[in-house]
């Protein structure tokens, strides 16, 4: 099957800072892939380079078919691609109910899949009213992943779903991208390589800049040296 | 109750500075009796609605964009001189419609050019050229053409055509539809193809100066339509034109206000539109850049104000319907002001004008609520409030944030020059009143939080009152401790309060007093 997303060979500077320096990643339709690597290898820098946040300065991007390098990203984005970024970026002055309704590509894409987003994240519909800056770091998370949802995406980008959260809600998050998986493809960047093991089917290895190594997760999690190469502890 | 407590010791510093603020407002009433101390508020409310509605755009464009408008004053000022165009030279007002029409319908083919040099010469040193000689040679025929249209007659230094004489005639209700101007050597049918010749190869010009084309979007039909309805438009206004201004003219002073505001707000917005996207929206990348462009901007509006409208300062005449001076005035109470159009009513022993100290304060009030409600009750306002603080991740939700930025510029400009035409009856014009309500609109964002919509508010509202009460006991004294003569703060001393004001406030609460930390 061809994939939905292909990434080929993609060169991104920031400013005169070479940072990707040839990154390839294909995602198969219906898949988890994740993109592994050390602090600073170019993972995030990958994602947003997909979204035309910071764009290539050369290689390919083809998405569904579609050759979307150079597009602006609110062009890429609203070809059906999800985005869940570090940190969240949650609205703070936006209540949880605004952030999700700002997400929205056509009338009546929240309610739509209101059902599905509170299935999901059940806490947020009690929060549903309250303003961004009162949210928990793991409500946080939730919010940004439930927003994603709101229009209905082909392909979700998550970055560092599990970042500073308890285990508990990593539980949570764990499970929820696993059900939205049923339906959407996903990208994800982990550094938390016990959970990227449990979620991902395909695995991606960035190194400085370079994407050096992909393959079957299955295959990778009997690899200890590998692993132990490029991501240093097991 | 916990949740109170928290907000309590979270803005700590905040309420005790807002405690000090009114603590300092009431004791102002100990020296002066009710009706005077009413009409200093009244006087300071007014000051910070102007100094708001240039406040608002400011802190919203700055927000949003992180572009800190130079120019913003010189908008206030822009849209005061076209208000006062509009109002008292309405003749100049119908002449300017059709050549400004045709020059827009030519503007707006720019997507359909961007398309074609997509499509013919890629970007090249040879596209740069043919786009250059298209540039100005549309210049050169707009240069040639716009001279021939007929425009009433305007001479700043002949005290008959000058701007001021206007002004008098109106004053004295002796303003007479001045002489019709003739049209210009060219006649009508070659002034008019001229001049659409010349905006239709400066947009092709400027089209192929411009960065890479989006062929999709570049094919849409819309341009010609909306050039073709522009030129309609043109000829329709030129056609009536004689009746258009003898109407005008007859028109009471209320309504040719109220016409004058609605003009220059949107003659504001279109401006503010053009800035943005000509100048800075290619340089969002260079923020400084961006800073210096709109100095310039300010330059420039300061000598084509200079340029049309002449040197000297003048005044805009207050409209009839607060102009009222006859029988039952001044008024005695709000419902006798209204039935005689009293230009002053007595309350509570102030005399109070009823333009600068009401109709600008609710003005003023009515912008504040329609903002509020369109940045919380609208998508858009959603839109702008979630790119104050992040546009990158709006942008990655699939919203084109250009065009709410372009919009969010043009509103401001917009609100800005609505300020203009409206401080303009009670604070007169001058090619400086810009620049002194950029400043006080700086000291008000600062004073507020910079990026806060509530805190320009109430910036501006503080900046206006300080002003005035600093002016009214600079005439009656004040009482110090220690002090055996009652303080009298010198004229100097009423811009440097204000400044002093936004020190203390930074020196307590450096973001200000609704700033966010980052």
């Amino acid at each position: 099957m061809s994939p939905l997303l292909e990434v080929r060979d993609i060169h991104t500077f920031i400013g005169q800072f070479h940072i990707l320096e040839g990154v390839s990643v294909a995602v198969p339709p219906g898949t988890i892939t994740v993109l592994l690597g050390r602090n600073g290898a170019g993972k995030t820098t990958t994602l947003k380079s997909i979204l035309g946040l910071t764009p290539p300065r050369s290689g390919q991007i083809c998405f569904a078919g579609q050759e979307i390098h150079g597009l602006r990203p609110y062009d890429i984005a609203a070809l059906g691609i999800g985005f869940v970024p570090e940190h969240r970026a949650i609205f703070r002055d936006l209540s949880v109910g605004e952030n999700l309704r700002i997400a929205e590509r056509r009338r009546g894409d929240f309610a739509r899949r209101e059902e599905l987003i509170f299935s999901l994240f059940p806490d947020l519909k009690r929060l549903i009213h309250l303003p961004g800056t009162h949210l928990s770091g793991g409500q946080q998370q939730m919010l940004a992943v439930a927003r994603a949802l709101v229009p209905e995406n082909r392909l979700l980008l998550i970055d560092e779903p599990s970042e500073g959260l308890a285990p508990v809600i990593i539980e949570q998050m764990i499970a929820a991208i696993r059900e939205l998986s049923a339906e959407t493809t996903v990208l994800l960047v982990e550094q938390n390589f016990l959970v990227a093991s449990q979620l991902a089917e395909r695995y991606v290895i960035v190194e400085e800049g370079r994407s050096v190594q992909s393959g079957l997760m299955a295959d990778l999690v009997q690899d200890k040296a590998t692993i132990q190469r490029y991501l240093g502890a097991a | 109750m916990s949740d109170v407590r928290t907000f309590l010791t979270r803005n700590r510093t905040r309420l005790i500075v807002l405690a000090l603020i009114a603590l300092l407002f009431l004791s102002s009433t100990q020296d002066m009796e009710g009706g005077e101390w009413l009409i200093t508020v009244l006087r300071g409310l007014s000051v910070g609605a102007v100094t708001f509605l240039v406040a608002a755009g400011l802190s919203l464009i700055l927000g949003l964009m992180d572009v800190l408008n130079l120019a913003h004053g010189e908008m206030y000022m822009i849209g005061a001189y076209v208000g006062w165009t509009v109002y008292v030279r309405p003749d100049t007002f119908v002449d300017m419609l059709t050549p400004v029409l045709i020059v827009a319908a030519g503007l707006v083919l720019w997507p359909f050019w961007r398309a074609l040099w997509a499509r013919l010469a890629p970007a090249s040193s040879r596209r740069r050229l043919l786009a250059w000689a298209a540039l100005l040679a549309g210049a050169l025929l707009l240069f040639l053409t716009l001279r021939a249209f007929p425009l009433a007659k305007w001479d700043p230094e002949v005290y008959a055509q000058s701007p001021i004489t206007f002004s008098l005639l109106l004053s004295q209700g002796t303003l007479q539809p001045p002489a019709a101007a003739e049209f210009g050597a060219l006649g009508p049918a070659l002034a008019f193809g001229g001049a659409l010749l010349g905006s239709v190869l400066l947009a092709a010009g400027m089209a192929g100066l411009s960065g890479r084309a989006d062929a999709a979007r570049d094919r849409r039909r819309w341009p010609f339509v909306a050039a073709v309805l522009l030129l309609v438009a043109a000829l329709a206004i030129f056609m009536v034109n004689t009746p258009l201004t003898e109407w005008l003219f007859s028109l009471s002073t209320s309504w040719r206000f109220f016409l004058a505001l609605a003009v220059a707000t949107g003659a504001g917005v279109i401006l503010g539109a053009l800035i943005e996207v000509t100048m800075i929206r290619p340089l969002y990348a260079r923020p400084i850049y961006q800073l210096m462009i709109t100095l310039g901007v300010s330059f420039i509006g300061i000598e084509v104000v200079r340029a049309v409208w002449g040197r000297p300062e003048f005044t805009m005449p207050k409209p009839a319907l607060f102009n009222g001076s006859g029988d039952g005035c001044p008024a005695e109470s709000l419902s006798a002001m209204l039935e005689g159009q009293c230009s002053t009513v007595l309350l509570f022993g102030g005399r109070i004008r009823t333009y600068n100290e009401i109709f600008i304060i609710l003005v003023g009030l009515t912008v504040l609520v329609a903002v509020w409600l369109l940045l919380q009750r609208t998508r858009i306002g959603m839109i702008i409030r979630a790119g104050v603080q992040d546009s990158e991740m709006v942008e990655a939700l699939g919203i084109n944030v250009r065009r709410v930025f372009t919009l969010v510029f043009a509103l401001g400009v917009g609100l800005a020059a609505l300020g203009g035409t409206l401080a303009a009856p009670s604070f007169g014009l001058s090619t400086a009143m810009g620049t002194s309500v950029l400043l006080l609109a700086l000291i008000a964002l600062a004073i507020g939080g910079l990026t806060s919509f509530p805190g320009a508010a109430a910036g501006a509202v503080l900046v206006g009152l300080l002003q005035q009460f600093m002016i009214k006991y600079g005439q009656i004294g004040i009482n110090l401790p220690f002090l055996a003569e009652p303080f009298k703060p010198s004229p100097p001393l009423v811009p440097a309060s204000t400044v002093l004001l936004m020190v203390v406030i930074l020196l307590v609460l450096p973001r200000g007093l609704f700033g966010r930390s980052e």
